[in-house]
């Protein structure tokens, strides 16, 4: 029928009517005909079939509940009056029919199913919140539902479903805490009800209900995950305190309450844990059961008991604990660097499944795994009962070396709490060791280090470091624990080794000869161990020492290590040996572990009677470094005070091998750079010459209490300071280099025997000499040159405006002396200045001498200088030559250092400039009534103001020596800037000795400067007092004012002219008169 | 709403996931193996906790529920990284976090009091300082003084409502 011909058939139209007569099926109904569509179709197929029946069928179930609410309604107004009747009969008629209550589950139970298909959750879920408080009613009462009958155990399985159902549809809705809550009330009230119906948490029946409550809703949470349903995580809520301001705000109540806290029972967790759960429910189920097998003749009739005798619960706890851990391991986010410790837990409770399933293989293949985590973080209580598990496991699969090796490990990890007595374990052991043989004749090794190890142990060096070939003193201390019993266990012997070369030694163990000889500690010499005495390790050093242990019991190895090569000696692994039967069994210790739990705690045997021990306080107690002996080199750098700039200064240094060894000496000499401005140093040592670091200077192969030096020579410029040197001398032992003792192989790498000294030198550096100038200018006499005439326009023309005088003070500062070989005055004119002359040019020899401390040397010099054509930049003339003084310094032995140079430049200068001048020209000397020429020039120096001059000449009647001739009172054509007037008298001097000139005043009339000087003198009406200035007195400082102290005053043989405006009306020049 | 929070078991764990102390409050005393279980367990729980703080950069030492066995589970890690974990009997109320915090403050103030004793370090190379067994043997039974004041607080728990102050002021004394 259903085939692509048969859709064009004619009949098929009959056909189908036929088929929905026969089937009863409304005309309007849809009939639905599989039509042969492909795979890929057969999607849109069932979609087309959804929606087609989507609306009938919720009409359907409408109408369903509608049905059944009218029914429930007419049943619960019936309700009174049939209960009384109902009662009655029920109780004793055994097929009775329902009862009122029974009828509400029934309906309700309809109409939550229909809510359900109709896809109304909501509703859904509120008609079996229904039907399932009113079945807990019912189940509540044993007169209504007398327990362990048919239908009692029907409503219990209703209950449970209907209890999934909600859970469900809770879940539906995303709402976890409300799920889980009712998941754990429903378990709560029937766990209530079961302790009624005498199926209490005694029994199995209980607890195989409880684990099927878990599983199931493990099952349907499992279900849920794989689609949407996502398992909460209850991190805390940030910040509780911040939380509190949201209560008081008071508006998302819920919320605020979540934030407070949640109730741990409402903490929907992912479904491993219901697995677990229900795996430990079960386990408690077997429990019970194995109880009830007990005393079975009690129970035996029992249908529910004979029905526990078929289930195999280990098979389904071991299921569901694989389901656990399967879950566990899926949740788990602490991703596989590690076994999560939850996946282990559960792993544990599964090896113990198997253990107890007989499975002994894998279990103990779990074990293994489980162990490792456990000892690695020292969760001894965990362990403890696994390796128990586990050694019964090794005893059931008949592995001697497993048990052996398990009751070490629990030996040393100690008794558990309280039950073991301290000697039991031993006594296993032994009774172990004695009564089985090993399955191979290989020496069985055991070790413990990474567990508990049976002893503790310490070894422990007195020194830190010690030099090569010197003794180091070590003790290793072995203490048993005191709670557990070691002394039956038969030790033959301990090994030592040590690190390195050296070798190891073997305690045997001994007897005493009688128990009294036995004290809690033994102190055993292992003397003196070397790496050279590797040789005869034959030697049976034959050391014997009673390697029992008692609880609390302490065996004490002493000696002394010494290496003759550098190196780090240490107690690298300890060996007891057990012998029992054919049983061979070694077991390494760590030389310092201690039981976990316990600080390792080294100390020092100081004495053995009284016994007194040392406490050592450091860190690397259980090693020590061999060093090579330190090279003892001398070094002493000798020079001579500071050194001074420009020289090339010797520094000595030497070294003397102080050692008893060949030492091969190399020096290494850094300069430090310096921050001094301008500094430019170098040093020198031999031809190699660095402004920083020379490297590798050789002094050679330095025999034992042999010497040598070095001159090393700094040469410093710049500024004074102090200049730094580093030397470094490095020594390397000769020996070292061609080693006489043969290197084993397994010997460390050499260390090259070397030593180095260090030194540092600080250089004050200083100047040999000091300069200092004096400079006065002189105005020119010449007269100023028109301002059209030719000459200036010449090249070479010199515009005379005036000399400088420059007094230059050598100073020897130095504090040894210098000779001088050379001073010399380089010149280098300028365009605005150039030297005339200078003394130094004249007599050289009679300078060039040795200068001590303080000597000073003066130089003049006069230089012209040029009118300048414009302000310079700087308002500075360069000097115009530079001073050079080449000495030697005097060294204590007369003799006489490098050739150095001293360079002083002159200074710069700047000659003052004029306004309005008058300079007064007269000849020093005059014979008496003979004519002497009297001169003055005014100048006009300033740039843009004309003069207006009035000259007066005063002679004073009572002290004038002179008879003038010439203008006494006049005034002067205008003078223009830089315009001159020569004005000229003729005196006859007319007394003898000094003799003034008549006073000249000269005046400008014109308006002076508002200036606060100005003011001053308009007191006398006429004007600006011009200064008069005596040329053959001329001298005046720099105009700026120069604060250097170096002016020094002493040495000036001009006269010092003070000038001062005020001065200038009561200057007078003065003339000697011979007669 | 004072609910009453019955302290089962206090574990404190070493940052190296060593057990520094584990005590049992449960009356009568059963099964303390289950509580180094739940302790040693709860780590791997601390372990993605810390990662979460760690990725929403809080500073919160307040690890919250950890999981539910039949007791609640709560985490707390010091700022030195030392793990408190503490079992809640199991009651249906809400837990409020403010009264889990104090108690887990307590126990932090108990075990930093414990640690802070100088004749833990007693004959301990002094350069040692920073070595956690130290911190680990603070739980070793030499030392009475630590067990006393958790189980004091423990006692408290059961005994009395736990209120902040209440359980500050026991430890003053």
């Amino acid at each position: 029928m259903a085939s692509r011909k048969m859709l064009d058939d004619p009949a098929l139209d009959a056909r189908l009517t036929f088929i929905r007569r026969q089937s009863g099926l409304d005309p309007r109904a849809a009939l639905f005909v599989l039509s042969p569509v492909t795979s890929a179709e057969i999607g849109d197929f069932v979609r087309s079939l959804q929606e087609a029946l989507y609306e009938p069928a919720i009409e359907y179930y409408t109408n369903h509940s509608k049905r059944v609410r009218r029914k429930r309604n007419r049943h619960s107004q019936a309700n009174v009056s049939y209960q009384l009747p109902l009662t009655t009969i029920g109780s004793t008629s055994a097929q009775r029919p329902l009862r009122p209550e029974g009828w509400t589950v029934r309906y309700e139970y309809k109409m939550a199913c229909f809510a359900e298909f109709r896809g109304e959750d909501d509703i859904a879920l509120k008609h079996y919140h229904d039907a399932y408080s009113a079945l807990h009613i019912m189940l509540g009462s044993t007169a209504i539902l007398p327990p362990r009958t048919k239908r009692w155990a029907e409503a219990k399985v209703l209950a449970d479903c209907i209890s999934v159902k909600i859970c469900k549809l809770y879940l539906y809705n995303n709402e976890h805490a409300m799920a889980l809550a009712h998941h754990s009330s429903h378990m709560r009230l029937f766990s209530d009800l079961s302790r009624g119906w005498g199926i209490g948490e005694e029994t199995f029946e209980f607890w195989s209900w409880l684990a099927r409550q878990h599983r199931v809703f493990a099952e349907l949470l499992e279900q849920g995950t794989r689609s949407t349903l996502k398992i909460p995580t209850h991190l805390p809520s940030p910040g509780v305190a911040s939380q509190t301001q949201e209560t008081q705000r008071g508006s998302l109540e819920v919320e605020a309450m979540r934030a407070l806290g949640l109730n741990p029972t409402q903490a929907l967790q992912h479904p491993g844990f219901y697995y677990y759960m229900a795996a430990r429910c079960t386990e408690n189920r077997r429990d019970r059961y194995l109880r009830a097998l007990e005393n079975e003749s009690s129970h035996h009739a029992s249908p529910g008991f004979v029905n526990e005798r078929k289930v195999d619960h280990l098979s389904i706890v071991l299921e569901l604990y694989t389901r656990a851990y399967e879950l566990f391991k899926k949740y788990s986010t602490s991703s596989s660097q590690s076994q999560g410790r939850l996946t282990l837990w559960i792993a544990y409770l599964i090896a113990q499944t198997y253990y107890e399933s007989g499975k002994f293989e894998m279990a103990v293949r779990f074990f293994e795994r489980i162990a490792k985590t456990y000892r690695r973080e020292q969760w001894d209580a965990l362990l403890r009962p696994l390796l128990s598990t586990w050694y019964r496991c090794a005893q059931h699969l008949g592995d001697m070396e497993l048990s052996v090796q398990l009751l070490l490990e629990i030996i040393g990890h100690g008794p558990q709490d309280d039950q073991d007595d301290p000697e039991s374990l031993e006594e296993d052991l032994l009774a172990v060791l004695k009564s089985t043989v090993p399955s191979s004749d290989q020496v069985l090794t055991v070790d413990l280090t990474e567990s508990g190890p049976l002893l503790d142990t310490s070894a422990v060096f007195w020194k830190s470091h010690v030099n090569v070939d010197q003794a180091a003193a070590f003790q290793i201390t072995l203490t048993a624990p005191e709670i557990i019993s070691l002394a039956s266990l038969p030790f033959t012997s301990l090994l030592v080794q040590f690190s390195g070369d050296l070798p190891s030694i073997t305690v045997q163990h001994t007897a005493p000869e009688s128990d009294a000889d036995v004290s809690s500690l033994q102190k055993i010499d292992l003397g003196d161990l070397s790496t050279s005495s590797s040789d005869n390790e034959d030697k049976d050093k034959d050391i014997k020492a009673n390697l029992r242990w008692r609880p609390g019991d302490t065996l004490i190895l002493c000696g002394n290590l010494t290496s003759s090569v550098p190196s780090n000696m240490t107690v690298s692994k300890l060996v007891l040996t057990l012998k029992e039967g054919n049983w061979n069994i070694d077991l390494p210790l760590h030389p310092n572990s201690r039981r976990s739990g316990t600080i390792p705690y080294p100390r020092w045997l100081g004495s053995l009677s009284p016994v007194r021990f040392i406490p050592v306080h450091r860190d690397n107690y259980s090693f020590v470094v061999v060093r090579h002996r330190p090279h003892v080199v001398k070094v002493s750098l000798s020079s001579e005070g500071p050194a001074y700039l420009g020289e090339e200064f010797p520094i000595v240094i030497d070294v003397t091998n102080a050692d008893d060894r060949e030492l091969d000496i190399v020096v290494d000499i850094l300069l430090q750079p310096t921050e001094i401005e301008e500094a430019d140093n170098f040093i020198s040592v031999d031809e190699e010459r660095s402004s920083s670091l020379i490297k590798g200077v050789e002094f050679g192969v330095l025999p034992p209490g042999v010497n040598m030096n070095k001159t090393l020579y700094l040469a410093c410029s710049g500024a004074v300071g102090d200049r730094v040197i580093d030397i470094s001398v490095q020594s390397r032992s000769m020996a070292s280099v061609s080693p006489t003792t043969p290197v084993t192989p397994q010997s460390p790498s050499q260390v090259a025997d070397t030593g180095e000294t260090l030194r540092t030198l600080v250089v004050p550096t200083v100047d040999p000499i000091t300069a200092t100038h004096h400079v006065t200018y002189r105005r020119s006499t010449k007269p100023s040159p028109g301002l059209g005439d030719l000459d200036t326009f010449e090249g070479d023309y010199w515009d005379d405006a005036g000399e400088a005088h420059v007094v230059t003070t050598m100073t020897s500062v130095g504090p040894s002396g210098i000779f001088v070989e050379g001073l010399k005055l380089l010149r280098e004119d300028g365009t605005y200045a150039k030297v005339n002359e200078s003394t130094v040019d004249q007599d050289e020899d009679e300078f060039l001498t040795e200068w001590h401390t303080g000597d000073e040397f003066c130089d003049q010099c006069r230089i012209s200088l040029a009118r300048l054509d414009e302000p310079l930049g700087g308002g500075y003339i360069p000097g115009p030559g530079t001073y050079e003084v080449s000495w030697r310094r005097l060294l204590p032995n007369n003799q006489k250092g490098s050739l150095a140079k001293t360079r002083f430049s002159l200074p710069p200068l700047k000659p003052p400039s004029d306004g309005l001048i008058a300079l007064l020209n007269v000849p020093n000397t005059a014979k008496l009534h003979q004519t002497i020429p009297l001169q003055l020039t005014i100048r006009n120096g300033h740039p843009t103001k004309s003069a207006n001059i009035i000259l007066q000449l005063e002679p004073d009647a009572v002290t004038d020596g002179f008879v003038v001739a010439g203008i006494r009172n006049g005034r002067l054509p205008i003078l223009l800037p830089g315009g001159e007037e020569i004005i000229k008298w003729n005196l006859i001097p007319i007394e003898c000795g000094w003799v003034k000139v008549p006073k000249i005043k000269v005046m400008n009339r014109r308006p002076p400067p508002p200036s606060a000087h100005g003011q001053a003198h308009d007191v006398e009406g006429e004007g600006e007092i011009v200064e008069v200035v005596d040329v053959r007195w001329d001298g005046r400082p720099e105009q700026s004012v120069r604060t250097s102290v170096d002016v020094a005053r002493k040495s000036v043989e001009v006269p010092k002219v003070e000038m001062h405006p005020s001065d200038a009306a009561q200057f007078a020049a003065v003339v000697l008169v011979l007669p | 709403m004072a609910p009453q929070l019955r302290l089962n078991a206090v574990a404190f764990v070493s940052p190296q996931n060593h057990p520094i102390l584990i005590r049992t409050f449960e009356q009568p005393r059963q099964d303390e193996l289950k509580y180094h279980y739940i302790a040693h367990t709860s780590l791997d729980v601390i372990d993605e906790r810390i990662q979460a703080a760690t990725a929403s950069k809080s500073t919160d030492c307040y690890l919250g529920l950890l999981y539910v066995e039949d007791v609640a589970v709560y985490g707390y890690m010091t700022p030195l990284k030392v793990k408190i974990i503490i079992a809640l009997e199991l009651s249906d109320s809400i837990v409020r976090d403010a009264d889990v915090v104090a108690i887990f403050k307590a126990l932090h103030t108990a075990y930093r009091r414990s640690v802070a004793n100088p004749f833990l370090r007693l004959n301990v190379p002094t350069e040692n300082v920073t070595d956690h067994s130290i911190l680990v043997s603070a739980g070793n039974s030499r030392w009475q003084a630590f067990r006393k004041r958790v189980d004091e607080i423990g006692r408290a728990s059961y005994g009395f409502v736990p209120s902040p102050l209440f359980l500050v002021t026991s430890k003053i004394q």
